[in-house]
């Protein structure tokens, strides 16, 4: 459960959002609408004017980055000297979190990752599924894919194997767009224009 | 006619006339066998032992400080990097000799810690090191600002730390600047003069017992203690610019890459 009302001010106009929800979350722009500004006070990179962010009832609204259980994936988000395996387990590993071999496995047939070798020389499309499995498998409690969702081939069974296991795991997720149709990719769904959400459903 | 080019290669060919004159005569008209004697080529391997050590500890000990100047706004921080490199550096000598001066209550402690840096190679590493790390720092800087940070926002998102970010994401793909930023260093440390000629005018411990800094050997050459001291002065200063050119040009051909 994500609770956020945030206000800030950026440069053409203010940062007044609220967000009320958990599941699989749809936030609908345009370029410029305040949707990566709202995730990056969400995740802890900026901090608000004033108001709160929440997760699962706990303020969490000046914890640090690494603190709040909150990854961001944008489609820069990889550590490009690894390689597919060990980035996949990097982030569980640092929580000290052992990952079975056979969840592993299932994870990587669901997410589409039949590939190996260094992530620097995969395509864009095959470095978003490394990026956002790697979210998933370091169970946090929110992940929040800026754009990254853009380069995928088969994009819509992506997302639906994505939601499937994030549900089953309780990750809450908030995915931002620029095609309203997206929207029935989600279970809720906000528009976001010069920093005002509006709830759809 | 582009003129930019012209004027600036004039002013660049201005710059390089002291170092041609020496090369020129020091190794051809004023050529004196004293300028590349045993002495001067022991001090100029204490110079590159004592430099490459000092690039070395700038790399361990003040990479976390370029970084953290890359990523976080600490004017102050900037500002006091900035200040071993602005004083006259024979105060750096002066005030190393008082740190580790048994008159001094700091000095007495060091030394009864065993530590002395008064003609030592301990003392001559230390001045090097004060003198160049700034310019380590302020070389490997604009590397990691350079650097994507998406990567790096990833890492913390997953819950590393931004120390653990550094050595397990950062450090990872920046032994290119690290490496250019180190030489750039260790050119600089090779052509220090004023702090070492006091802290350590020579170095009174094995395996260089008596030796001289290279730039101490040419300076005391020069003021005239043998007679042609100043032909051989020449003549050592263009060996020394010979050995330090290929330094000075590694650092910059690793930047290029």
């Amino acid at each position: 459960m994500i609770d956020v009302n945030a206000k800030k001010k950026l440069g053409p106009f203010s940062l007044a959002a609220t967000l009320a929800d958990g599941g699989f979350i749809c936030l609908a722009g345009n370029n410029g609408s305040g949707k990566s500004s709202l995730m990056k006070a969400v995740a802890g990179f900026s901090q608000l004017d004033e108001g709160h962010v929440r997760i699962n009832g706990i303020d969490v609204t000046k914890s640090s980055v690494e603190a709040r259980g909150v990854v961001m994936v944008t489609p820069g988000s990889l550590i490009p000297h690894l390689s597919v395996d060990a980035h996949l387990i990097w982030g569980s590993r640092l929580k000290n979190l052992k990952i079975p071999d056979e969840s592993l496995s299932k994870v990587k047939a669901e997410l589409g990752i039949d590939f190996a070798g260094r992530v620097s020389e995969l395509s864009l499309g095959m470095r978003e599924r490394v990026s956002l499995a790697t979210a998933f498998l370091s169970s946090p409690k929110v992940i929040l894919v800026d754009e990254a969702f853009s380069n995928l081939h088969e994009r819509r069974e992506f997302i639906a194997s994505y939601r499937k296991l994030t549900r089953e795991a309780d990750i809450d997720v908030i995915f931002s767009t620029q095609d309203e149709a997206d929207g029935s990719l989600s279970e809720h769904m906000y528009g976001i224009s010069e920093g005002r959400t509006q709830k759809r459903f | 006619m582009n003129w930019l080019r012209v004027i600036s290669l004039a002013s660049l060919f201005l710059l390089l006339i002291p170092v041609a004159v020496l090369l020129y005569y020091g190794l051809g008209p004023l050529r004196n066998p004293a300028g590349y004697s045993v002495t001067v080529f022991r001090s100029i391997e204490l110079t590159l032992v004592s430099s490459a050590a000092a690039a070395i500890v700038d790399v361990l000990l003040f990479t976390p400080l370029a970084y953290y100047l890359a990523r976080e706004r600490d004017r102050l921080a900037e500002t006091l990097v900035d200040i071993p490199v602005s004083i006259p550096h024979p105060i750096v000598g002066v005030a190393l000799v008082i740190l580790g001066s048994p008159r001094t209550p700091t000095g007495m402690f060091l030394n009864s810690l065993g530590i002395d840096f008064y003609n030592t190679i301990l003392g001559l590493v230390v001045a090097l090191v004060v003198i160049s790390a700034p310019i380590y720092v302020k070389s490997v800087q604009p590397y990691f600002e350079a650097k994507d940070t998406a990567p790096e926002d990833f890492a913390m998102g997953l819950g590393a730390s931004r120390i653990r970010t550094m050595f397990s994401v950062v450090l990872p793909t920046s032994i290119p600047g690290i490496q250019s930023g180190s030489f750039i260093a260790m050119s600089r440390a090779l052509s220090e003069f004023g702090s070492i000629s006091i802290i350590a005018y020579y170095v009174l411990q094995y395996p260089f017992y008596g030796v001289s800094p290279a730039s101490v050997t040419i300076y005391s050459l020069f003021s005239g203690a043998v007679p042609g001291g100043l032909d051989a002065a020449v003549t050592a200063s263009a060996v020394m610019i010979l050995i330090s050119l290929p330094i000075a040009l590694a650092g910059h051909l690793f930047r290029r890459r």
